[in-house]
């Protein structure tokens, strides 16, 4: 298994995730789906890393099967020692629950749970969490922890959203579009949290994303064609979240 | 076929499930709609066809003894079109094999087919021929219950005389529909029955030649029939009459009325249940899809579909349901008609009887289920008329929750995250919720209510054997006899004690209300006549006074401490004004007791008894019954365990049937009310179940969502459907009483636990095929759909 740049002791013990051909095919009715064809990948542990791509080209197929929401049709993946792909649905449950927060476009808030109980949703669960108030501390939203999503803007509900993946200080943020529904400066906002989380907490980040601009802030960037990744980019220097704007 | 009709289609296909589950609720009410009235009718056309075709009286009458002359003087009464003399006399069967006593009651006929009222109708065989005295038709029930067939011969004590009689012919007649025999409260073919004997040859029998103590008789239309009464009374008068009556108080008529009755009291009862529960249903499931379908409403009327073809689509579906129900409801109906029908079979002596398909019962039961399935969908169909396409195509606005009360207890309990998304879910949809809460109570209550029917049968049973009857056997004198006979009676081997039994043939009268019993007589230091309270305690007699049962004074309005006139019928036809000294507690008949010095002092003929009761040593039973059967005094025998197992059996007979039905059907209610909720809880909440499975919840702990929301509300149904249950109980106890008994209210420990565990059990399952949804639960494209 071969990381860049650093020796192969190291190496596994960095490693987050790594992944060989893997392959998803959907199959509806009588029409068979590439989602993914055969993708080989190796991320560190730590690294903050964002997908690009256009709609269909397999990134979010890619990120369902990265955080345990999904199965490959074929290929092997590990995270850290563990073969997920070896997994069955209980032990696949129990690698999100202790290893993987996620943040969606739609921030997925429970609608009849106020913001700290919305994060509490996580805490109760999970093995070392943080305080539901701290985690929403970290967000900037401690004053409004007892309101219902309703009452937050999308902005707001989307740093709920961020509290409650980071509450239980998971190994990896799964980001799938954390800014699509949000205007600019409160897009810098979220993407500043995360950032935070990846520097102070060591999270691995991967971000998927429309906007080419947030390329910017990530370690490395894949670029998703046709189930594939046809390129890999390394940023020399990571930008922070402040500075980007569109 | 229309886009919008496919569309309908494929609506009630997609969610079949759900309108299945509506469509059996309905059905119930459609089934027990048509099995009432179905069988209501098919036992009402049956007998009215069979007393037209074999001319049933109007007017009956029974006398000790009266010229036959007299029936000309009767049918010459204004108003009276028919008249008929018969005779009447009690029979011991000699089965040699037989320990048990086996009676039969001889009803004369002509025998040169001159009868014109009561006719008998013939299965088989001949009616007696003139000129054969030992000839006689036996009555089909006895003869199918006894193995008799024409040619049989058996020994009969008729008057205190044996003599041979030989089964001509197999026949049933209308005014022994229901046959008992005397002091029996059970039909019991195995040891009672009624045999048409030739007139002239009872005559002989009984030494009444060109006599007859009974009148049977046919009014003209429109006469009236308390005037004729009245007549026949006084023409009767010297002959022993022991008054006229109607067929109101014709024993046989008197006990099908009153089933008929208690089928329009079920009528009244189980479909409205059934209806409402159904109503309610068509409500929420057909509001969700509205909901659901808010944008597609939208973008059909910006097509340019009306308003009023949006409304009918809709109203459509739940017709749907309803056709489906009636068609369910309609089959389930026939079967459980048959079924009951055959039952009646069993009691009901019919020449035929059939469950007959009215056509306007269907039509009725259809009608009901269109209109509360219209009713449940007003809401939801207005709804979708009044929405503007510009309306319906923006997204709903989110729902709004709060922090209840109960949240706030909640945050001191300790609950959960899980146990929020529980409550506050509640709390948001109270009109629902409260739906699947009463559903699941009223399901409770009539499956309470029901099984209550058991509990209160096996009270009267217990009630009426081991307080009212404390004797083992009760001998019936061919007339009423004096202390020679008591004593004869108390030399007998395994006899322990013997208490004479007196009883007047009364007609009571308070304000204007008049009701015809017997009066019994009960000694002070009688351990057998004794009336006995629930306690176990014996009721003080009122010296000078009358006890009457709760019944009788209920009918005569007339409560302690007032004065009842008391008129006998026949014998010295005195009359005195008693108070009513006490009352008691009795399930059966409408009884009066008064102590034998009052009784006496009525009667003033000496005090002959007309029956004498016995206490035995168990183990001379059989020895005992062999040397009665062979006494010429005793009439008949009455023995307590027999009649006891026998009303046991008739009970478990009607039970078994009821119990399995309104179980089936409570438990239909039940898993309707909580599919529905379910499965509507599951669609609305599928994408939060989803959002905890991302989150690493196990799919058991996302199920606890699911079912622990309808959990709480059967919890909190239990209650509720306790109280419903007893409300319920208590309303039916009321309607299906008559003035043949009254049904106690005492339901068992049992019948709470099987009622509350029926339903509960019925919720779970329920819950639980529902929760296995959470199974298949699509993350991925669950998270993909922004709901």
């Amino acid at each position: 298994m071969q990381v860049e740049g650093e020796n192969s002791e190291t190496a596994a013990n960095a490693r987050a995730f790594s992944g060989r051909g893997l392959s998803k095919i959907y199959i509806t009715g009588e029409t068979e789906v590439h989602a993914l064809r055969g993708v080989d990948f190796d991320i560190r542990k730590g690294e903050v890393l964002v997908l690009l791509g256009p709609s269909g080209s397999g990134k979010s197929t890619w990120l369902n099967i990265v955080g345990g929401l999904d199965r490959p049709t074929s290929g092997t993946l590990h995270y850290e020692d563990n073969e997920l792909t070896a997994l069955d649905d209980r032990d696949l449950t129990r690698f999100r629950r202790a290893q993987i927060g996620f943040i969606f476009q739609f921030y997925n808030l429970i609608p009849s749970l106020t913001a700290e109980e919305n994060v509490r949703l996580v805490t109760d669960i999970a093995e070392d969490p943080m305080n539901p108030a701290d985690a929403l501390g970290l967000v900037g939203l401690a004053e409004r922890r007892h309101h219902f999503p309703a009452q937050l803007s999308g902005g707001e509900q989307q740093r709920v959203a961020v509290a409650r993946a980071i509450a239980k200080q998971p190994g990896v943020l799964l980001c799938d579009e954390p800014t699509g529904a949000l205007d600019s400066s409160t897009g810098v906002r979220v993407l500043e949290t995360l950032d935070t989380a990846n520097r102070e907490l060591d999270t691995t980040l991967l971000i998927i994303t429309h906007n080419a601009g947030i390329a910017a802030m990530a370690d490395r960037v894949f670029h998703f064609l046709d189930g594939k990744i046809a390129r890999i980019e390394n940023n020399t220097h990571r930008i922070s979240p402040s500075e980007i704007t569109w | 076929m229309k886009a919008l009709d496919l569309k309908l289609m494929r609506d009630l296909w997609r969610m079949r499930g759900q309108a299945l589950a509506i469509a059996v609720v309905l059905a119930a009410a459609s089934a027990t709609f048509i099995l009432s009235m179905g069988v209501h009718g098919s036992l009402t056309v049956t007998r009215d066809a069979y007393y037209s075709a074999n001319n049933f009286g109007d007017v009956f009458a029974n006398m000790t003894r009266a010229p036959r002359s007299i029936v000309d003087r009767v049918a010459r009464v204004e108003g009276v079109q028919q008249a008929q003399g018969s005779i009447l006399q009690y029979a011991l069967l000699d089965y040699p094999d037989r320990v048990d006593a086996v009676r039969a009651l001889l009803q004369s006929v002509d025998e040169r087919g001159r009868d014109r009222l009561d006719l008998v109708s013939l299965k088989t065989g001949r009616m007696p021929a003139p000129g054969q005295p030992g000839e006689v038709v036996v009555d089909e029930a006895f003869a199918l219950a006894n193995g008799v067939s024409p040619g049989d011969e058996v020994d009969a004590i008729i008057y205190g005389t044996k003599q041979r009689l030989r089964v001509v012919g197999i026949g049933l007649a209308p005014n022994y529909i229901n046959a008992f025999a005397p002091g029996d409260i059970v039909p019991d073919d195995t040891r009672f029955g009624v045999f048409w004997m030739g007139e002239e040859a009872l005559e002989a029998a009984t030494d009444r030649t060109e006599a007859i103590n009974a009148l049977s008789v046919k009014l003209q239309h429109g006469a009236s029939e308390p005037d004729v009464i009245r007549a026949i009374d006084t023409i009767l008068e010297p002959y022993g009459g022991t008054g006229a009556y109607g067929r109101e108080d014709h024993p046989s008529h008197m006990f099908l009325d009153s089933e008929l009755d208690q089928l329009e009291a079920m009528v009244q009862v189980f479909p409205p249940v059934f209806l409402i529960v159904s109503t309610f249903l068509v409500y929420i499931v057909l509001g969700r899809m509205i909901r659901t379908q808010r944008s597609l409403i939208g973008l059909l009327k910006a097509f340019g579909y009306s308003d009023v073809a949006i409304a009918w689509h809709y109203l459509k579906f739940a017709l749907a349901i309803a056709i489906l129900a009636t068609i369910l409801g309609s089959l389930a109906g026939i079967w459980m008609g048959r079924a009951m029908t055959e039952l009646y079979g069993r009691y009901y002596h019919f020449p035929f009887l059939r469950f007959s398909f009215a056509p306007g019962v269907f039509v009725g039961a259809g009608a009901l289920a269109m209109a509360s399935a219209a009713l449940g969908a007003v809401t939801g169909v207005w709804s979708a008329a009044r929405l503007t396409p510009a309306v319906a195509m923006s997204p709903p606005p989110p729902p709004v929750y709060r922090a209840g009360a109960v949240e706030r207890l909640g945050q001191r309990a300790g609950f959960t995250a899980i146990g929020h998304m529980i409550v506050r879910h509640i709390a948001r949809w109270p009109g629902r919720s409260a739906i699947t809460v009463s559903g699941v109570a009223l399901s409770m209550g009539l499956l309470f209510s029901t099984l209550q029917f058991i509990d209160a049968s096996q009270f009267m049973l217990e009630s009426y054997f081991f307080r009212s009857q404390q004797q083992d056997l009760s001998i019936t004198f061919t007339e009423a006899r004096n202390e020679d006979v008591l004593y004869e009676l108390a030399q007998l081997p395994g006899v322990l004690r013997v208490e004479p039994r007196r009883a007047l043939s009364v007609e009571m009268s308070y304000a204007n209300r008049h009701e015809r019993t017997a009066l019994q007589a009960s000694a002070p230091d009688s351990l057998l006549t004794a009336r006995i309270d629930q306690d176990g305690n014996v009721i003080a007699m009122p010296p000078g006074g009358l006890m009457l049962s709760r019944q009788l004074a209920d009918q005569l309005g007339a409560e302690v401490g007032d004065r009842v006139r008391v008129k006998m019928l026949g014998g010295r036809r005195t009359e005195a004004m008693l108070p009513v000294g006490a009352l008691v507690d009795e399930f059966i008949g409408a009884n009066a007791y008064a102590t034998d010095r009052t009784i006496e002092d009525m009667a003033r003929d000496g005090a002959p008894a007309g029956s004498a009761l016995l206490l035995i040593d168990p183990a001379m039973r059989e020895t005992l019954l062999t040397e009665l059967k062979a006494m010429p005094v005793a009439l008949s025998i009455g023995d307590r365990d027999l009649e006891m197992e026998r009303f046991a059996e008739m009970i478990d007979d009607n039970i078994n049937t009821m119990i399995f039905f309104y179980i089936a059907f409570a438990s239909a209610i039940a898993v309707g009310v909580v599919y529905n909720s379910a499965r509507i809880l599951f669609s609305e909440r599928a994408h939060e179940l989803a959002t905890l499975r991302v989150l690493g919840y196990h799919r058991h702990e996302v199920a606890v969502v699911l079912i622990g929301e309808i959990a709480l509300l059967v919890a909190v149904a239990v209650p509720l459907g306790l109280i419903t249950g007893h409300w319920l109980a208590q309303f039916m106890v009321l309607m299906f009483s008559s003035d043949l008994f009254r049904l106690p209210f005492a339901p068992s420990n049992s019948t709470y636990a099987y009622s509350a565990m029926v339903v509960l059990v019925a919720a779970l399952l329920t819950a639980l095929v529902v929760a296995r949804r959470v199974m298949g639960l699509d993350m991925v494209r669950v998270l993909k759909a922004r709901d």
